[in-house]
């Protein structure tokens, strides 16, 4: 094996840093200065053909490997950390989860210009409470038949503004973790879409950096990314990526600081001779460059191997690890080399020495590179029933994943208020109804009365709810049976009828499980109850705790919108609840040849001391098989 | 009086049949009995391949005599040493002490194991692609572990193209003087009881059938006869044996269809199955089978599971559980390794009715592969007409369902 770049590979360097010397390192001090995205620049990559480096030329890129687009990023960070990033956001993160997880359609409609550099992209995965842990994602998207309504923020978004294809993740379905969360392809210009304020950082100021506001963005169905569930698969694998591009970077930046500082250690002149020749200084260039090789040897083996589709996550990760940490180093040492001088704006490595710092903090901070690392030598974390409680994966309540918003503060008014806007936001339509004698089983909305309404002429206050609501009447079983309000054929629950169609609302229900489970295909269950420790709002999407007395008057009277009902389509057009997906093995089981005995990776082997989450690949060479002590060489993998 | 029928040239079957067992391995019914196939080679060495379970250790010894004619023994191939093959392997040595018995490690291992005392006598042991020469004919091992049991092999005679299959590719049922596959209707007569032979004894072992399939790959155009340990012995239409076994050993459904399994105790679920099978035939879909549990024999359940693609299970809540028959049927597809099914629930409780939330729970927890459709039929004791929307939408869940899997 030799340790060297192909000549091809150094040409295609010198192309770059040709245009780099020429085009960015001009503009880069005023850029710096005036927070100024180098829209020009960006403009001539395009047309070198840049913006695509390592993606197939039939979808528009350069059809160039890795290795390539390293030292593309590599190069123009050289000169200026922030153009650097732009390409490495681009590429890394804007385009690659739609190269690899994008449908033929997505491809040409997305990747093509991206990849030719009309378009730039972005990648939105950070929020105020979701960063290095992507479980905390609180931004929501919820199916509406064509589209998904996207709600929420992203913060920290390189590249926005000017971007104009963002892969955003949203939770499409809650309560269940990383496992919920979807990747969404959202184009600038979309109704609801708007950015905050552009950042003002302390390095990388050529780069563009933005929040992202989505206030009921419609995104079109078909720009869903990968399937449901996906998107922390998709943006776990997309951050392994940008590992190497940020790697880049940060070696970029170093290796710009160390190129000055040598040639200044050269020309400064102290105690008759150039500083290079005090043995001090001459050691500090000495360290510097040993670190910068060192981090060049991991980047570019890292995007060999990525090149190469072998295993490449901790390769990455260890490469943006210590590229960052000795940017770190570098930059410091070259501005000591500098002395004062290298103290004052204008000057490279003082810029330099603020870019490198944001390498150790963005995608993945190098805490996060380290949790990485020690999963791939040690295994994941075992599923411990108290960590997955952390995760906020709790056992799911009878009638499935339910949103629980329950609406106390304010007057009661201004708790229905925020009822109905809940459900105007998703979708129902209080124009529309339908007869309140229709069958429980074909009906579309239900108003049902629990024992809670209390005395018979109440009742009344249930019919005028159903059709303000343009609902159908449902009780819960005593009500039926016991209490005779209502015919037999109008209980709900799994022994009576079954409600399966959107809009379901308990009117005085606690919730006894065969009611619950009677509801549980209900896209959207209310529940109203005075006693809020009642198991109906556990189940429920949304929940007003409060006499019915008062709250179905002041119900009816929001719901109603004076007019007749027109009459709902038919058949109904039922809202889809995403079913949880299933969480996916760690990694495949293999079978012994032995005995027929599974090693699931999932599992581990107690007895054999081997954790939870171990791979196969990862057992020891000694261990042999717990039932019947054949060796690892006669396990077959399980199709 | 022996009863031998000759393969080709100078090989021939020597095995026995057995009516009169009423379980294999003393837990499959078997109403149609079973053979215990052997062979005997008489090239210019003789060679046997495997022996018979002790019940038919008589006849079988009847049989090697008249075969060999006077000749003595020189070779015996052991191939399985599961007992209803091996069982009369020491009569064998007894008779003819200078017999040379090859087979593997593991098998030598399990002979001794089982009491046998082979020590004395020559072992050859032998791995995969070992070959021996025995005149004419030349034979090579293919070693064929956890089909189904550790220590197994097939043999394959390159000269004239027979494999000796050990317990793949066999059969339950007696054979009644017809040996071949082309002489029996095996489509009609054979293959349920293939399948349940199959997939009630090897059908855990999918990944390791698989992979000697991948290696029979290779020679499948050399091979002229197939002669398994149990059934009839193959000598045409390979392929439509070799698609059913991909089928099983992937745990891919041969049929789009419907079975419905139902565990009822006074015919009130027995009923909601009915209805639900007729709903679903009425509706176009007519591949229906359904299925009492308590009556009927788990090995057949498991068998019809790996025939079709959808599974109904219609269980009683008992004891605030799933009705035992019906539980132990789950537990089986587990030990078996039944994959890539779906599911449909409907569930039966008088006044707490636990049984749909429990098998949904087995199915995702347990299973691997399993899709449960969410539509799911409850009763409260029985069936009432106002839950005929219900039964209706579960059978249309059914459909749209097997649609989806066709796109």
């Amino acid at each position: 094996m030799y340790f060297k770049t192909t000549d091809a590979h150094e040409a295609f360097r010198k192309q770059i840093r040709r245009f780099a010397e020429a085009e960015v390192k001009p503009q880069a001090f005023m850029m710096d200065q005036n927070n100024e995205f180098p829209a020009e620049a960006v403009k001539k990559m395009a047309e070198m053909n840049l913006m695509g480096i390592p993606y197939p030329k039939e979808y528009g890129g350069a059809g160039l490997d890795v290795m390539s687009y390293a030292i593309a990023v590599e190069e123009l960070a050289r000169v200026d950390g922030g153009t650097g990033v732009i390409l490495s956001a681009h590429v890394s993160l804007g385009s690659w989860p739609i190269f690899q997880y994008g449908t033929e359609e997505q491809k040409q409609k997305y990747l093509v210009p991206l990849a030719r550099g009309e378009k730039i992209g972005a990648f939105g995965l950070t929020e105020p409470n979701a960063g290095s842990d992507a479980g905390g994602t609180e931004t929501t998207a919820v199916l509406k038949g064509d589209y998904y309504l996207l709600n929420g923020g992203k913060i920290f978004i390189t590249n926005a503004p000017k971007a104009d294809t963002y892969v955003v993740f949203a939770v499409t379905t809650p309560d269940i973790g990383t496992k919920g969360i979807s990747a969404f392809i959202v184009e600038k210009g979309y109704e609801g879409f708007e950015f905050g304020d552009h950042y003002d950082k302390m390095g990388i100021r050529s780069s563009s950096t933005a929040e992202l506001i989505f206030n009921d963005v419609k995104v079109p169905k078909e720009n869903l990314l990968g399937k449901e569930g996906e998107g922390f698969k998709i943006a776990m694998a997309t951050l392994d990526g940008g590992r190497i591009g940020i790697a880049s970077q940060a070696l970029g930046i170093a290796q710009g600081a160390f190129e000055n500082a040598l040639e200044y250690s050269k020309e400064r002149v102290q105690f008759g001779r150039p500083i290079c020749r005090q043995q001090i200084v001459s050691f500090k260039l000495a360290d510097m460059a040993t670190k910068l090789r060192c981090a060049r040897m991991l980047v570019y083996s890292a995007a060999e191997l990525k090149e190469h589709h072998e295993p490449y996550a901790m390769e990455a990760a260890m490469a943006k690890q210590y590229a960052s940490d000795i940017a770190l180093e570098v930059t410091n040492d070259a501005l000591q080399i500098f002395g004062g001088s290298g103290y004052l704006k204008g000057m490279e490595v003082e810029r330099a020495y603020r870019d490198a710092k944001i390498t150790t903090i963005y995608e993945g901070t190098n805490e996060i590179q380290r949790v990485v690392i020690a999963a791939n030598l040690i295994g994941k974390m075992p599923k411990s029933p108290s960590a997955s409680k952390a995760a906020g994966q709790k056992k799911p309540a009878v009638t499935g994943l339910r949103k629980k918003m329950i609406f106390k503060g304010g007057s009661a008014q201004e708790r229905v208020d925020s009822l109905v806007e809940s459900l105007r936001k998703d979708g129902y339509d209080f124009t529309v109804g339908i007869d309140i004698d229709t069958p429980i089983a074909q009906a579309e909305r239900v108003v049902s009365a629990g024992k809670g309404i209390g005395a018979k002429e109440n009742m009344a206050l249930i019919e005028k709810l159903a059709a303000a609501a343009g609902a159908a009447v449902g009780s819960s079983r005593p009500v039926a049976e016991t209490l005779k309000y209502v015919p037999m054929n109008r209980y709900v629950g799994m022994s009576g009828q079954k409600f399966t169609g959107n809009l379901y609302i308990a009117c005085g229900i606690s919730g006894a499980s065969q009611h619950l489970k009677g509801i549980r295909d209900a896209a959207t269950i209310v529940a109203i109850n005075k006693n809020a420790n009642a198991p109906i709002f556990k189940n429920c999407d949304y929940g007003i705790v409060g006499d019915v007395m008062e709250i179905l008057p002041l119900l009816a009277a929001a719901l109603d919108t004076g007019e007749p009902k027109s009459p709902a389509p038919v058949p109904m057009i039922k809202m889809k609840r995403p079913a949880p997906p299933k969480p996916e093995p760690v990694g495949k089981s293999y079978v012994c040849s032995g005995c027929g005995y599974v090693y699931d990776p999932d599992l581990g082997d107690e007895d054999g001391e081997v954790m939870p989450g171990t791979l196969f690949e990862k057992l020891p060479d000694e261990w042999v098989c717990p039932e019947c002590g054949e060796e690892k060489e006669q396990f077959i993998e399980e199709a | 009086m022996y009863c031998v029928r000759n393969v080709t040239d100078d090989l021939y079957w020597i095995g026995a049949n057995d009516r009169r067992l009423a379980l294999f391995e003393n837990i499959h019914p078997i109403p149609r009995g079973v053979s215990y196939n052997a062979y005997v080679l008489t090239d210019e060495k003789t060679v046997l391949f495997d022996t018979a379970d002790w019940s038919a250790c008589r006849q079988f010894l009847e049989n090697l005599e008249h075969v060999l004619a006077g000749r003595s023994l020189d070779y015996m191939v052991i191939n399985h040493m599961e007992p209803d093959h091996g069982a009369s392997l020491e009569e064998v040595l007894l008779r003819y002490p200078d017999v040379t018995v090859i087979s593997t490690a593991k098998a030598f291992m399990l002979m001794r194991q089982f009491g046998f005392h082979i020590d004395g006598h020559p072992l050859d042991e032998v791995k995969e692609g070992d070959t021996r020469c025995f005149g004419k004919h030349t034979v090579t091992f293919v070693a064929a572990p956890m089909v189904h049991w550790p220590e197994a092999m097939v043999t394959f005679d390159v000269t004239n193209g027979v494999l000796f299959a050990a317990d793949a590719f066999g059969s339950f049922g007696a054979l009644d003087g017809r040996l071949f596959n082309d002489e029996v209707n095996f489509d009609r007569d054979w293959i349920d009881d293939a399948r349940r032979y199959y997939t009630n004894i090897v059908g855990k072992y999918g990944p390791h059938v698989q992979l000697l399939l991948k290696k029979a790959g290779a020679i499948v155009d050399k091979i002229k006869y197939i002669c398994p340990l149990h059934g009839p012995v193959w000598r045409s239409d390979f392929g439509y044996l070799i698609d059913k076994y991909q089928h099983w050993s992937t745990y891919e459904p041969e049929e789009k269809g419907v079975m419905i399994a139902y565990a009822s105790m006074y015919g009130n679920t027995e009923a909601a199955a009915n209805a639900l099978a007729s709903k679903l035939c009425e509706k176009g879909m007519t591949n229906v089978a359904v299925y009492d549990v308590s009556n009927t024999h788990v090995s057949y359940l498991i068998s019809e599971t790996f025939r079709l693609s959808h599974v109904v299970l219609a269980s009683v809540t008992y004891n605030l559980g799933i009705y035992p028959v019906m539980h132990n049927y789950l537990m089986d597809m587990k030990a078996l390794n039944l994959q890539k099914r779906t599911f449909a629930i409907v569930e039966n409780g008088s006044w707490a009715c636990r049984s749909g939330d429990l098998m949904e729970k087995f199915i995702q927890e347990e299973l691997k592969g399993m899709t449960v459709l969410g539509s799911r039929l409850s009763l409260a004791s029985s069936l009432q007409a106002e839950k005929a929307g219900e039964l209706d939408a579960l059978a249309d869940a059914i459909l749209e369902s097997m649609e989806e899997e066709k796109k």
